[in-house]
């Protein structure tokens, strides 16, 4: 293994990196932003509500993010109205049209995820909130949401994973992310061992932030359902008796 | 002398009338023209089998389940409740709202919200839907667990207390919006036997403050002693009604003296 090639290429490759990150926090910011409100209308009785939210999240859970990204890329710019609108200076950019339909898509998952998070909220806590004149609304903000969060938290991490690593596809369409510097590197150097050894321990180092981080907020979430606040030391005390 | 107008003696100003109410799932007739009229300081028990419709008729005072037909007039204030042809009543929600906020409600399954603590229970609806002061709202909170005895785990949430502390914080909730009328539906139903007594003791309590309280419960001996009148429940409709040593004493309806017999 050529360390040296290794090293030399890490500038580059952390370069490529920054580009990741930002790509993923955008992506899961705005996907966020957007999952909250399509989960709620995906819960509505309503039929009007619920079903285009349905198609949404069928759309996006049915095909390949692959396919969805060159769908923006090489499928908007056939239409006369998107190249003549306001919008094209920006959707003609890869970067703009990967981040599209990123959002786009963890924004199907996680509203599904909050979705089904919602229904397992027990409906007599719901109840108990309409019981003491909370406005639906409320009953959102203050009851329905703050539990689906902690109930759905564990399938989000899941979520911020694989989405970390959909970021890659951008490279399909000229995005200069991690794996499209590791591409470019490798076609000059001619050492793909090398160059994705590197590219996939630097994932694996944001892949362990990540999941540190959401196991702190999943710990700090769920006091609500831990036997008892018990200090670590006194944890550890009990076993050795056991 | 006549039992069956006890309840709406003149000497108590009305807080409650709910009139003909009916209720149907389905085919299911669960409700058929039930009348209840309940004046300040008034505790009316409702007893009855199973079925026989006292939890519906206690979600429909407060709009859980929309009452196919029949009114209530809660504080002087008669629910508007509107129909479209055969469609289910719609509400005026903003009135039904204001009138939730005035009515506490306790139910079987305490239904404390899980990701808040005790004290987070109490405090929330008066801060959010009321609108108190963030301090004043902790005060009152911290003086009603007091009452009913759970001032010490106000830090707790609902997972680590048992269930008759669950129910005595969700008492506790109830009365934080400074209710007109408090309703119980079963409250001692889901507990185990050694945990019923708290939870009565606490309710015994609010009755002799002159709360006015509408009850459905299993619990005779409740009944009996804590409340102005009962009403007994069969099959969707008032079989018998009356001063509690009327109902317990000297029932007049056979299905009543039959259900007694099996329960006392």
């Amino acid at each position: 293994m050529n360390f040296t090639l290794m090293i030399d290429s890490m500038p580059a490759l952390l370069r490529g990196t920054v580009v990741t990150i930002q790509l993923l926090a955008v992506t899961l910011t705005l996907g966020m932003a957007l999952a909250v409100p399509l989960a709620i209308l995906r819960v509505q009785r309503a039929p009007l509500l619920s079903w285009p939210v349905r198609a949404y999240i069928y759309f996006f859970r049915g095909t390949p993010l692959l396919v969805q990204i060159f769908l923006f890329y090489y499928g908007l710019a056939q239409f006369d109205a998107v190249r003549e609108s306001l919008f094209w200076p920006y959707l003609r950019q890869p970067y703009v049209c990967a981040l599209l339909t990123f959002v786009l898509h963890t924004a199907a998952y996680t509203a599904n995820i909050l979705r089904g998070a919602m229904e397992a909220v027990p409906a007599g806590e719901v109840e108990a909130a309409r019981a003491c004149g909370m406005r639906p609304a409320q009953v959102y903000r203050l009851i329905l949401l703050p539990r689906a969060f902690r109930l759905g938290l564990p399938a989000y991490s899941n979520e911020v994973i694989g989405m970390l690593k959909g970021t890659s596809l951008a490279s399909t369409v000229t995005v200069m992310e991690l794996t499209g510097v590791a591409n470019t590197i490798v076609a000059q150097s001619f050492s793909p061992y090398e160059i994705f050894v590197a590219a996939a321990l630097i994932y694996l180092a944001i892949t362990f932030v990540l999941t540190r981080a959401l196991a702190l907020v999943e710990h700090h979430w769920s006091r609500h359902m831990r036997p008892v606040d018990v200090p670590a030391a006194k944890v550890g005390q009990e076993e050795a008796h056991a | 002398m006549n039992h069956m107008d006890s309840g709406a003696a003149p000497a108590y100003r009305p807080v409650l009338a709910a009139n003909g109410i009916r209720k149907s799932f389905g085919a299911l007739e669960v409700l058929s023209d039930v009348s209840l009229s309940a004046g300040e300081h008034q505790v009316i028990s409702m007893i009855g089998a199973s079925g026989s419709g006292k939890s519906t008729f206690l979600r429909c005072i407060n709009l859980l389940e929309v009452p196919d037909a029949g009114s209530i007039t809660f504080e002087g204030e008669t629910l508007e409740l509107r129909r479209r042809g055969d469609q289910p009543a719609t509400l005026n929600s903003r009135q039904v709202a204001r009138i939730r906020a005035r009515m506490g409600m306790v139910f079987q399954s305490f239904n404390l919200w899980a990701h808040l603590t005790v004290l987070e229970n109490v405090t929330i609806a008066p801060i959010k839907v009321l609108g108190v002061p963030k301090a004043a709202a902790v005060a009152r909170a911290e003086e009603l667990l007091a009452k009913v005895g759970m001032y010490d785990k106000r830090n707790s949430y609902p997972a680590h207390i048992s269930g008759g502390q669950q129910q005595r914080c969700a008492i506790a909730r109830a009365l934080a919006m400074e209710p007109k009328l408090l309703l119980f539906d079963e409250p001692t139903s889901a507990l185990d036997p050694e945990l019923v007594g708290e939870v009565l003791r606490v309710m015994q309590l609010l009755a002799e403050e002159g709360r006015t309280m509408i009850v459905v419960t299993h619990e005779m001996g409740f009944a009996r002693q804590v409340s102005n009148e009962v009403l007994f429940l069969h099959q969707g409709r008032i079989e018998e009604r009356g001063p509690p040593e009327q109902v317990f004493g000297a029932p007049r309806s056979e299905r009543c003296r039959q259900f007694l017999a099996r329960v006392l």
